[in-house]
């Protein structure tokens, strides 16, 4: 009975224990089913995701492609001259100055320095099209002209010009270029001479100070004043040289400066007086002509630079043709200069040197006063007196003179917190100082001739010497808002208005110190 | 002697119309898509191309990621290549656009699997001033960078005078080619 009764537990247990284990089988079996198919689910959503990823990438594809293709209808559909225009751009640059100064005349004032105009155009993929317009303290310039019955017979012819004080209406280049290789471009049109590194690179927003350098522009050593086009033809490259090196050239044929005149009238009354009419009949250096030239040799100018690496260069340029008109003796001038740059870091050190020697100025004089035979003749009718006058200006047997830049970019982070910095990815602040001087020898400065003859010839040997500090905020590349202070002067006792075109100093004011404020801009 | 003068310009005149007619030419446009990848990774023997189409998100994100440097062009997909030298992936090549003064500047970025630049090379250049910035010397600049860097003219790239705004160009192009290779290719590759 014991031994059924431990069998039939026994038997109980086993069958127990079996049913246990087999009903965790079943839910491993249970588990791993469960497991595959989650995995089957997975990757079907991969395979999903997959499929639906490729077909996103063939719509853009597609998409892209068709993009292609209708632009490309377009650009075949477009007219020549309707592709011109969509890839002709229009930008500008000008600047405006806010200035005070000891000199008398001057005190204060605003001056709208200019305005130029840029158009450029990709003509094609080698040939392009440049074009700068100034618009120097213009505002306003109207003609009127008519011809009219008189009242009680007769005619009258009437011509008015009216205008703003020392406005101008400049082309300053106008050019076309066929780009052949790196190395060979050709450029023909009105072209900056390469004269120095300012003339080539005057955009008023490239530079840090309110004004333009001495040699270039106020006390010119240039044969013309900056900027200086000429209207020619040339080449122009650049060619590696190692790694980081690179030699750049300019070389042009052109018209180049010639004696110009400039005519002068003038009205006065004058106290217990006759009222005077005056003619002042100006032969000066200035750019040549666009037109017909008016002498027979032309002029070559060129410059040569070397870039031993990114940021430093050194160049050297010449410029070499007759300046007289034909009617007077054949003469030329002759032009040269260094000029240069030097960047450590944020410092850079920038200059530029140039020498000009107008030979034969006696010579030209004279030649002056056999076509024109009186320097000076005058008559009295009535209550007017009339006076013509011919001269000679601003000739020297040697102009030379250098500037010199040294400047300092930095941005201190406290101001990205301010307005100065806060909209602005890369602002900076330049501190500039400039120093300048010019030295004149044998400056005409008076002449005088009767019955073809040369009766007075006067020169003198003159010099100038700037200095200039300025802080310049640039909140972006193409703006610049100026500060600075600048101190002139030139021979004790002598008027800087006798050897600057910028100015207006009485006798005796050799010395001018001023404040500037600038805005310049580009876009 | 003035008849002499007068021959000696016509010649100089003459000989200077004269030698482009025997010298070399050059294209405008400087590298082709399919030459772009090998530019940035030369020692690469396969480039898969692959196209990114641009989506808002990505826009944003890239915005985001680029801080200051805001893009002045948003492309409507993106050209990308996996650079490989056998099975090795060397890196990824992003072939992006940035306007200079008016045109936009197409270049290529390559950008290694350490998220620095490898290097840069100008495809096509439309602006009339300015085009050193494809110069060597010039793009040689931007090896090692990554996204940290300003690439900035005057901070930790030397600018070219004049060329100023197509330098910046450069700079944002090639944050907005190294944040594109992060997001699309680099945290992919990190998450599996």
């Amino acid at each position: 009975m014991q031994k059924l009764i431990v069998t039939s537990l026994l038997l109980i247990f086993t069958s127990a224990t079996s049913l246990a284990q087999e009903g965790d089988t079943r839910a491993e079996i249970r588990e791993l089913r469960e497991k595959l198919e989650r995995l089957e689910k997975k990757m079907a959503e991969d395979e999903a995701q997959k499929a639906k990823r490729a077909e996103v990438e063939k719509a853009a594809i597609a998409e892209q492609v068709k993009k292609d293709v209708i632009s490309e209808v377009a650009t075949k559909g477009q007219s020549f001259f309707g592709r011109i225009i969509e890839q002709t751009k229009v930008g500008a640059y000008g600047s405006m100055r806010y200035g005070t100064s000891n000199l008398d005349d001057l005190h204060n004032t605003f001056t709208f320095r200019r305005f130029v105009l840029t158009v450029d155009s990709p003509i094609s993929e080698r040939l392009k099209a440049n074009m700068e317009l100034e618009f120097e303290r213009f505002t306003s310039l109207e003609l009127d002209k008519n011809l009219t019955r008189t009242s009680g017979g007769g005619l009258t012819s009437e011509v008015a010009i009216e205008g703003t004080s020392k406005s101008e209406i400049s082309m300053e280049q106008a050019w076309m270029q066929y780009d052949i290789a790196d190395w060979l471009k050709f450029r023909g049109g009105a072209v900056l001479v390469p004269l120095g590194r300012f003339n080539i690179n005057h955009d008023d927003n490239r530079w840090d100070l309110p004004r333009r350098s001495l040699v270039d522009r106020g006390v010119p050593v240039l044969p013309a004043t900056a900027a200086w086009p000429e209207l020619g033809a040339g080449f122009l490259g650049d060619i590696s040289v190692g790694n980081t090196g690179k030699v750049s050239y300019q070389w042009y044929v052109m018209n180049g400066v010639t004696l110009n005149s400039e005519v002068e009238q003038i009205g006065q009354t004058r106290a217990g007086d006759t009222t005077k009419l005056a003619y002042e009949v100006k032969l000066q250096p200035s750019r040549g002509t666009f037109s017909d030239d008016v002498k027979t040799g032309k002029s070559i100018g060129t410059r040569w630079a070397y870039s031993p690496w990114l940021g430093d260069e050194i160049a050297a340029s010449l410029y070499w043709g007759r300046y007289t008109p034909d009617f007077l003796p054949s003469k030329p001038v002759i032009s040269f200069s260094f000029d240069g740059k030097k960047t450590w870091g944020p410092f850079e050190i920038e200059g530029e040197y140039v020498n000009t020697q107008w030979s034969g100025v006696r010579s030209v004089a004279r030649g002056l006063a056999q076509r024109a035979i009186t320097s000076s003749s005058e008559g009295e009718v009535g209550d007017v007196e009339t006076e013509v006058e011919f001269e000679l200006a601003n000739l020297a047997s040697r102009k030379q003179g250098y500037w010199l830049d040294f400047r300092y970019r930095f941005w201190p982070d406290f101001l990205n917190k301010t307005i100065l910095g806060s909209q602005f990815s890369n602002p900076q602040l330049i501190a500039t100082f400039r120093a300048e001087q010019v030295w004149f020898s044998g400056l005409l400065n008076q002449i005088a001739f009767t019955d073809g003859s040369l009766t007075e010839f006067k020169t003198q040997n003159r010099l100038v010497n700037r200095f200039t500090a300025g802080l310049t905020y640039r909140p972006v590349p193409l703006v610049a808002l100026q500060l600075a202070y600048e101190y002139t002067r030139t021979n004790k006792g002598k008027s800087l208005s006798t050897v600057t075109n910028f100015l207006p100093a009485k006798e005796g004011e050799y010395f001018q110190n001023a404040f500037l404020m600038g805005l310049a801009f580009g876009f | 002697m003035n008849m002499l003068r007068k021959w000696f310009w016509l010649v100089c005149l003459l000989s200077s119309l004269g030698i482009p007619l025997l010298a070399s030419a050059q294209e405008g446009i400087f590298l082709r898509e399919e030459e772009a990848p090998k530019a940035v990774f030369p020692e690469g023997t396969s480039f898969d191309r692959k196209m990114i189409r641009s989506t808002e998100e990505l826009k944003e994100k890239i915005r985001q990621r680029m801080g200051k440097a805001k893009t002045s062009v948003w492309e409507d997909s993106y050209v990308t290549f996996i650079a490989k030298k056998g099975d090795t992936i060397l890196g990824y090549a992003v072939i992006v656009e940035e306007i200079g003064k008016h045109r936009p500047i197409t270049f290529v970025v390559g950008v290694g699997n350490d998220r620095k630049i490898k290097d840069a090379a100008l495809m096509v250049y439309r602006e009339a001033y300015g085009g050193e910035v494809r110069d060597r010397r010039f793009l040689q600049q931007y090896k090692g960078k990554e996204l940290k860097d300003p690439l900035l003219p005057y901070r930790d790239i030397q600018n070219i005078s004049g060329a100023t705004l197509s330098v910046e160009a450069i700079g944002r192009g090639s944050k907005k080619a190294l944040v594109l290779v992060d997001l699309i290719y680099l945290e992919d590759a990190e998450r599996k």
